[in-house]
């Protein structure tokens, strides 16, 4: 039932005739298959979490009605890239009175706990790293990481700044965890399974077959799930733990250098991945518009496309509200989860539990095309 | 082969975090090693095929438990506590006479020989062939033991919890003067 790529490739004849160049060495092929997908997951993942600044700022630039970076390379598309030797070039200031060991750790929590969430993230129906049964369930587990990092960050700087950052940055995080979890279950409800491949295949077809469009209750849960995933994300106008005109830069004020990057990177990495999981839960996934009874490899690259295109959209929509919407108090920040999205989710929740009963778990689309059975 | 690798990996981080927890001097660098033992712990149950129990141990003490631990040390002042910090040795002392020494010394050996007698049995009766890499998920057995065979334990622990919320809100709330 656990299926990863390696079990998808199996299926083909190529498989055997690699297997007979390893020596009949599956352990050793399966490892390098592996390797071979995660570098190339990793390696994807960190240019659109570098592309990230670049599109944050040239939107940013558009909607303010400037021009934006134009230097670097054509549109300036290469600024991403200076930005990088930038960073790994300047020097690694460490505060005197900083907590030394928890201040190098934190950044790499931060890495560590976005880089293995990609290990579920459903690009395509076979071209998953790992199709657990807890798929879902582990990617809202081992993102929590992300929290401590952000918290041991402000720590470890020993600045007020920082101190004030990190508290905000974990209790928002935990706070909006909630929400977002209880969202999530609604969809599990409706799939039957917390697998993304299970949930996937509840999706195929037309766009009236995405839960987001499964029953009312659904499509509430889809944008509490968005609000608290901006949260979750520290992204405006949740962005209190960074907020520059309180906090000057929030848990990453003493942080220079790559690991203020690893700190930016993992912000820009964690966008995508919880824009990919609501394209995976809500939108339909990576599957196709039409139902196609063969399965090809060239028709696996088609389906990423179509995952990643749902997932940037969302991206687009991250940062169009960036740049729209003011801060919000903290006080604001809490009445808004407490008060207005766990209660939501929850009633969400409910709702779609009465709904899977009463209809059977038939959508709106296939009660309305169906006659009434 | 690569559970086995995977358990000797999940078992050092396990064991070598625990003993930085017991011997490092600073409170809050404690809490750092715990959440790797606690994520060690996570990955032996992984390994012995208990996947759902695995993510729940991330979820509740990474997510939870370590962060809510990391903010009490924080709030009551974790750098206080590295000078009082204390070796075991210097400790020893106060902590009892030779007899209570010689007690607990006694009930110790009779743990650890209690122990390695029942473990000894466990040992000789494993099978002796790999087991199997395709492990079933457990996670549609837990559900329907949870709401249908242990439905009364599970609401009676449910209400216990909401109780501690209710209970915990109430002393927290500010008192109208």
């Amino acid at each position: 039932m656990n299926q990863t790529v390696v079990s998808y490739l199996a299926q083909y004849e190529f498989f055997d005739s690699l297997l007979a160049l390893f020596g009949g060495n599956q352990g050793l092929l399966t490892f390098v298959i592996f390797m071979i997908f995660c570098l190339a997951i990793v390696g994807m993942c960190a240019t659109i979490g570098g592309l990230g600044t670049y599109a944050e700022r040239k939107i940013s630039a558009d909607i303010q009605a400037r021009i934006g970076p134009n230097r670097v390379g054509p549109y300036g598309i290469l600024q991403f890239l200076a930005d990088g030797v930038k960073m790994m070039t300047k020097e690694d200031v460490m505060p005197f009175s900083a907590d030394k060991f928890l201040f190098y750790l934190a950044p790499m929590l931060a890495l560590v706990g976005v880089f293995a969430t990609l290990a579920v993230l459903p690009f395509s129906t076979g071209f998953t790293l790992s199709d657990m049964n807890v798929g879902i369930f582990y990617l809202i587990a081992i993102s929590s990481l992300v929290g401590v990092s952000v918290f041991l960050g402000g720590y470890a700087s020993n600045s007020k700044w920082s101190m004030l950052g990190g508290m905000r940055g974990a209790s928002q995080i935990i706070s909006y965890e909630i929400p977002v979890t209880i969202s999530i279950l609604a969809i599990t409800l409706l799939a039957g399974g917390m697998g993304f491949g299970t949930i996937s295949a509840h999706q195929r077809g037309l766009p009236t077959n995405w839960f987001i469009f499964h029953n009312p209750f659904s499509f509430i849960a889809f944008f509490v799930y968005f609000v608290g995933a901006l949260a979750e994300t520290n992204r405006a106008p949740f962005d209190l733990p960074e907020a520059e005109s309180e906090l000057v830069s929030g848990y990453h004020t003493e942080y220079t250098g790559m690991r203020f990057g690893f700190f930016a990177l993992a912000e820009y990495i964690e966008v995508f991945v919880v824009c990919g999981v609501g394209a995976a839960l809500f939108l339909g996934g990576s599957n196709l518009p039409v139902d196609l009874s063969f399965d090809i490899i060239p028709l696996q690259l088609v389906e990423v496309v179509i995952f990643m295109t749902k997932a940037l959209l969302l991206y687009y929509v991250v940062i169009w509200i960036r740049w729209t919407f003011p801060r919000l108090r903290v006080d604001q920040l809490m009445s808004i989860c407490w008060k207005y999205l766990t209660p939501i989710a929850i009633f969400n929740l409910v709702g779609c539990a009465i709904w899977v009963v009463l209809f059977n778990g038939k959508s709106v689309a296939q009660l309305l095309m169906g006659g009434g059975h | 082969m690569f559970l086995q690798v995977l358990f000797l990996l999940s078992a050092t981080l396990t064991i070598g975090c625990g003993i930085a927890v017991a011997v490092t001097r600073n409170l809050m660098h404690s809490c750092v090693f715990l959440l790797g033992t606690l994520i060690g712990i996570a990955g032996l149950y992984a390994t012995l095929g208990a996947d759902f129990v695995a993510v729940t141990q991330i979820m509740v003490y990474v997510g939870g438990i370590v962060i809510l631990m990391l903010f009490a040390v924080m709030l009551t002042g974790g750098k206080d506590f590295v000078s009082r910090a204390q070796n075991l040795l210097g400790l020893a002392p106060s902590m009892g006479n030779k007899w209570t020494f010689a007690l607990s010394g006694l009930v110790g050996v009779v743990f650890i020989l209690t122990n390695v007698k029942l473990l000894m049995s466990v040992a000789s009766s494993l099978p002796t062939k790999e087991i199997n890499n395709e492990l079933p998920s457990t996670v549609n057995e837990i559900g329907h033991l949870l709401v249908k065979d242990h439905v009364l334990a599970f609401e009676l622990s449910s209400v216990l919890l909401l109780g501690a919320l209710v209970g915990a809100a109430i002393i927290a709330r500010p008192r109208k003067q």
